[in-house]
């Protein structure tokens, strides 16, 4: 910092120098804590290269890869211990011969072997805002393409709504805006608005009001090429789509959330994946660190000690014990009281406090990109029936086959509806319910797979988070106990997103190499 | 799917039997054969329970009664009603076990040891001594259960669980499939106790014969 204010590390050394360790620790804290800007922070880890410091890793997703990847280039000594068969957390892309090992429902994944054909069933999408994300894609050197999340020539479809026929987004979008607008240019030339307004301010409005809405010059929505033309166009005049009846669009329930959806904060276009899927991040992280994630070793009991913390954990039919100096513990936080531990009361209280969350996602391998036949290349298409949506691949455009999204179930009410029917039943009913969008929708369909995040072995939920008004269990959840950390997205405001999970590990690595400077006495 | 499945329960199987080495005392932890680890998911480390997945204890529950139980998930007694939520996520686990598997995965809920359960419920012990009265007969004096009459222990279960399943029998969650006369009876005991507030008594008061 400049201008005559002392810097934060200048000031730490002050309140070091007066106050002792605990103090100068306790100060970084609070000054971390205050700090929250959304952006990357600038690592700057004490080297502790040589002093033989061991870190342990509960849980190999993205943010205990992270801890790894940056603690090892500070110098610490790393061990991540992963209780599932695979690395990577929720971020999984299922492929060909892939194993879902879900509880009961174990499939194995029946995709063509072809690198196209592949199903992001986990975290699949990044917004440019998202920092850490887009810093560690940088970094790692992960190939990322765009990815349409939103297209107007995809479906919008309601049974109670058009007679349950499908409308194009485009055309439903358009007629809204156009109505809304008619309504609001109405209102102003009949000067109804408690706000006065000089002439000019309302020559300027109604003209944001007819730019809004494409209206006529008389203020009036008689159809717009927005909406996609009825024919014509190239060689010919093009003639507009007659509008939509008004009442027909607030039948439909696409007003209330999904036309909406692509203004949301994190998944406005454009959006990003890495090339060939999601888990080429992990792929990076793991060819970047040195030490490998031990498989299904599943953690048996954690103890705080005076200088560390002591695991324990079995792996394939023997137990072992590891002792750190530090530990990150990514593993879900429903499952924190079912592994003997000794906490205090308060921390394992606001742990089992969280609420574990169960999306559900199904993907299909589709003989054909039908979907292509009808102008749609990537996006979403929307439905009031439980699938919600039908997510198009941006990749692999005129390839034969394409893997689709069928059916993404938010919650327990429309996730529960899947989890309860086995494997196949889920497909069929997706395929039924994607008929209303696209018929003949079942046909096309050579195999699926579903993955039902709240059933799936070592999970058993996603997106935890508090209810409303909890923020002092977090922030007793986002401090450490002891020298444990709890880290992952579920210790973020953005539970169920990559970037949830780096903003933890990042800010648990801070809290250490805070902690690491004031028993150093150099902040 | 189903040919990749079998492997997997036939290696587990193998896996099963031999657990402790030469060099492991006898008062080592039972570990779980890698089929069994998904129980210990979300019943807890060593089977200890974990209230927050409603996940109860099973550590040291008598070999028949878990067997039975299991059973009786496949058979529509339990997790099938759409209010057994917590039954519903465990009967597909339950559902893929051969009766060679159901014995294999009661044998090691059997012997493996965990801390005794806590108390958490809220209740007027002696009050439950009375209501216990209707339990006797089945459950016996020290709530250690009776083989011969098909009733389990009941010391060594959470108490969270037990009053969940008593509200869940006295609701007809529970006990009401026409094949599960065993069940039939609990519910008409369950009935027995006038609301929540008993149950909690009654719970309360077998957690102290537990801890005798």
């Amino acid at each position: 910092m400049t201008n005559g204010n002392i810097s934060r590390r200048r000031f730490l050394n002050l309140v070091g120098a007066a106050g002792g360790a605990t103090a100068l620790y306790q100060t970084a804290r609070a000054l971390e804590l205050i700090r929250e800007t959304g952006a990357m922070p600038q690592l700057e880890l004490r080297s502790v290269g040589g002093e033989g410091r061991k870190v342990l890793i509960l849980g190999a997703g993205i943010a205990g890869l992270t801890v790894a990847y940056e603690l090892e280039r500070a110098g610490y000594d790393c061990t991540i211990l992963e209780a599932s068969h695979r690395v990577g957390g929720r971020i999984i892309t299922l492929r060909h011969g892939d194993v879902v090992d879900e509880m009961g429902y174990r499939q194995v994944v029946d995709f063509d072997d072809e690198p196209h054909l592949y199903f992001n069933a986990g975290a699949a999408r990044i917004p440019g805002h998202h920092e850490r994300a887009m810093h560690y894609c940088r970094v790692l050197g992960v190939d990322l393409e765009i990815m349409a999340n939103d297209n107007r020539l995809a479906w919008t479809q309601d049974d109670a709504a058009f007679g349950g026929e499908r409308v194009r987004v485009r055309e439903y979008t358009t007629s809204a805006r156009g109505f809304m607008s008619e309504l609001l240019a109405k209102a102003l030339n009949t000067s109804a608005f408690d706000q006065p307004l000089d002439e000019a301010d309302r020559e300027r409005l109604l003209a944001f009001v007819r730019s809004f809405g494409d209206l006529s010059d008389d203020g009036t929505y008689r159809g717009s090429p927005r909406a996609g033309y009825a024919s014509g166009g190239f060689l010919k005049h093009g003639e507009l789509k007659p509008a939509l009846d008004f009442g027909e669009l607030l039948n439909s329930s696409f007003w209330r959330y999904s036309m909406h959806f692509n203004q949301h904060v994190d998944w406005a276009a454009p959006l990003m994946t890495p090339k060939g899927g999601m888990d080429m991040i992990v792929r990076a992280f793991l060819r970047k660190i040195r030490t490998q994630p031990k498989l299904d070793a599943q953690v048996q009991a954690i103890t705080l000690t005076n200088d560390g913390v002591d695991v324990v954990y079995n792996h394939r039919g023997r137990r072992h014990k590891v002792s750190a100096d530090y530990c990150f513990n990514s593993i879900p936080s429903h499952f924190i009281n079912g592994i003997p531990n000794n906490f205090s009361k308060e921390y394992i209280g606001a742990l089992n406090a969280m609420r574990r969350g169960n999306f559900f996602k199904i993907g299909l391998q589709m003989k054909e990109r039908f979907w292509e036949r009808e102008n749609i290349y990537g996006g979403i298409s929307y439905t009031n029936q439980r699938i919600n949506q039908v997510w198009y691949p941006s990749h692999g455009i005129f390839e034969k086959k394409g893997i689709v999204l069928g059916c993404y179930a938010f919650g327990p009410d429309q996730s529960n509806w899947f989890e309860r029917l086995p494997p196949d039943e889920r497909i069929a009913a997706a395929a039924r319910m994607g008929e209303k969008l696209h018929p003949g929708y079942t046909d096309h369909i050579e195999t699926g797979v579903s993955v039902a995040w709240g059933r799936m072995n070592h999970m058993m939920g996603c997106g935890n988070r508090y209810e409303e008004d909890t923020e002092h269990l977090f922030h007793t959840v986002q401090a450490p106990e002891g020298r444990h950390w709890m880290i992952g997205d579920q210790i973020s405001y953005h539970s169920s997103w990559q970037e949830g999970a780096f903003a933890s590990a990042l800010h648990a690595v801070q809290d250490l190499d805070s902690r690491v400077r004031a028993e150093a006495g150099t902040a | 799917m189903s040919p990749v499945k079998r492997m997997g329960i036939v290696a587990a199987l193998v896996c099963a039997a031999p657990l402790a080495s030469a060099d492991e005392a006898a008062a080592e932890p039972v570990i779980p054969a890698p089929e069994f680890v998904y129980c210990t998911t979300c019943h807890g480390i060593d089977m200890g329970g974990n209230v927050v997945l409603a996940a109860p204890r099973l550590s040291g529950m008598d070999a028949w009664y878990v067997a039975r139980q299991l059973r009786g998930f496949s058979k529509g007694w339990r997790g099938v009603h759409p209010e057994d939520a917590g039954g519903h996520e465990m009967r597909p686990m339950a559902a893929m076990l051969s009766d060679a598997e159901i014995a294999a995965v009661a044998k090691y809920v059997s012997r493996v040891q965990s801390a005794p359960p806590a108390v958490t419920v809220d209740g007027d012990a002696g009050r439950g001594k009375a209501l216990y009265a209707s339990c006797v007969a089945c459950h016996g004096p020290a709530a250690a259960g009776d083989r011969e009459l098909a009733s389990p222990p009941l010391t060594g279960l959470d108490d969270w669980y037990q009053l969940e399943q008593l509200k869940k029998y006295r609701a007809g969650i529970l006990g009401s499939h026409p094949d599960d006369s065993y069940g039939q009876q609990m519910r008409a005991a369950a009935a027995l106790l006038a609301d929540e507030q008993a149950m909690a008594d009654v719970v309360r008061y077998i957690a102290t014969l537990g801890a005798q």
